[in-house]
């Protein structure tokens, strides 16, 4: 599967068609920005997220699980968090 | 001379004293916020005579408040605590609604911004009446956080918002932990209670949900004779009662003081919601669903004698949720006349 291969790609190769810093925010505002990123995003389209509230590493991925779309990549470089999100098909 | 006249009438309207003055035995007042109740002008109690008509329970009206609900107290109280602290700030609270729509009135009075989260199942009519009062509406789902449980998501979001960078431009009335919210109730829900039964109430029925009004005229009555019993209701994980809350799936609120409460008394949705009708068609009394549930608590007490029950507030807010209700109930009806049990 394609998805599959592309897990595995360095972020730093991963295109996004839109870009979300939510830098200073407490959890859950940046799952509820997040969330209202990807209903305008087409299916297909990915989200890059910046996060600072380390509670997004279990927020993030829940809300991808919860809505069905797919978590491309995680960076956690302890003050900031990076997502990658590939809005549901 | 046209403009010479246009001006003389300017003055005289001017420094004439308005023909109309504010007068409550008439009923007439020159601001809505007049229309806020007090000891010496209370909510209406009214005695359920048909559906309880072997006891003394009385019905508190909270719908005829200005803004049509119960919360309509402790939104005065909380915004008129914090409106020195206003200038370009925004007021945002998370709310089943009855508070957000309280607060967008009168803070629109002050023209004070205000922005809402509420849980995304509330009924559209609450989420539209916020709109038309041109607050800004955040829909919340519970499970928001799924990481931070008890799950409440418009508390979660308000909270995070008012702490977050930025957090600054908003004061969050945080009506679960703010003392105005209890102290609202112990000034003038309670001592309306004592007044409107001769202080001849024995017990007092009201909700759990912020626990404002429990708290606080549960307080003020204790004070006036602790043999007055204090009951609690407390509806099931996972109803829907708007306003109410189980602590076994949200958090104990700050403000509630356990210490006033006799006795708590669990409700499901089924009998919250017919009792609300049995309100409806037997007494004319057209309340909301959390309405239901306490009377139905009241009556399921041994007789304490006197007894006051809170109604929080009207039916109208509802119409979808008893839409979904009176169908199932006519499909299952449908469904025993197919197939009657032996
Ligand atoms: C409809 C309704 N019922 C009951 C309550 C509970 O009252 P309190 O918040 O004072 O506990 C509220 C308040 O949120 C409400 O809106």
């Amino acid at each position: 599967m394609t998805n599959n291969n592309e897990r595995t790609k360095m972020p730093d190769t991963l295109t996004h068609d839109e870009s979300l810093d939510t830098s200073g925010f407490l959890c859950p505002l940046p799952v509820y920005q997040a969330g209202q990123v990807l209903i305008r995003l087409a299916p297909g389209q990915v989200l890059r997220l910046v996060t600072t509230d380390r509670g997004s590493l279990q927020d993030i991925p829940a809300l991808a699980r919860q809505r069905g779309d797919e978590l491309l990549a995680v960076e956690d470089h302890g003050a900031t968090q990076l997502f990658w999100i590939r809005k549901n098909a | 001379m046209r403009v010479f006249s246009f001006l003389e009438h300017t003055m005289t309207t001017l420094f004439e004293p308005p023909i109309l003055k504010t007068d409550p035995q008439v009923r007439r007042f020159e601001d809505v916020r007049q229309l806020l109740p007090d000891v010496e002008q209370p909510t209406p109690i009214v005695r359920l005579g048909r559906l309880a008509a072997a006891r003394e329970l009385y019905l508190k009206l909270e719908w005829l408040n200005p803004f049509g609900s119960i919360k309509d107290r402790t939104a005065a109280y909380m915004l008129s605590e914090l409106l020195p602290e206003m200038e370009g700030r925004r007021l945002i609270e998370a709310s089943s609604g009855n508070t957000a729509l309280a607060l967008a009135a009168l803070a629109n009075l002050e023209d004070i911004p205000v922005t809402v989260t509420i849980p995304d199942g509330a009924p559209i009519e609450k989420r539209v009446l916020l709109r038309m009062l041109g607050a800004e509406v955040l829909e919340t789902p519970d499970d928001l956080c799924p990481v931070d449980l008890p799950a409440d998501g418009a508390i979660a979001l308000a909270r995070a918002i008012a702490g977050s960078r930025g957090g600054e431009a908003y004061a969050w009335t945080d009506q679960y932990s703010n003392r105005a919210n209890v102290r609202a109730h112990y000034e003038t829900t309670g001592p309306e209670v004592w007044r409107q039964t001769q202080g001849q109430v024995r017990a007092f029925v009201a909700g759990f949900g912020t626990c404002g009004t429990i708290s606080g005229v549960g307080r003020f009555l204790k004070e006036q004779d602790p043999s007055i019993r204090i009951v609690a209701v407390e509806p099931n994980p996972g109803h829907r009662l708007p306003g109410l809350k189980s602590f076994a799936e949200a958090k104990q609120p700050e403000i509630l003081d356990q210490s006033v409460i006799d006795q708590v008394v669990r409700i499901d949705d089924e009998t919250a919601y017919s009792t609300t009708l049995s309100l409806f068609r037997q007494e004319g009394l057209m309340v909301g669903p959390s309405t239901g549930a306490i009377v139905a608590a009241s009556l399921a007490l041994d007789d304490p004698g006197l007894t006051v029950a809170i109604s929080p507030d009207s039916g109208f807010k509802y119409a979808s949720y008893f839409a979904q209700f009176l169908d199932d109930q006519q499909q299952r009806k449908d469904e025993d006349a197919r197939h009657p049990h032996p």
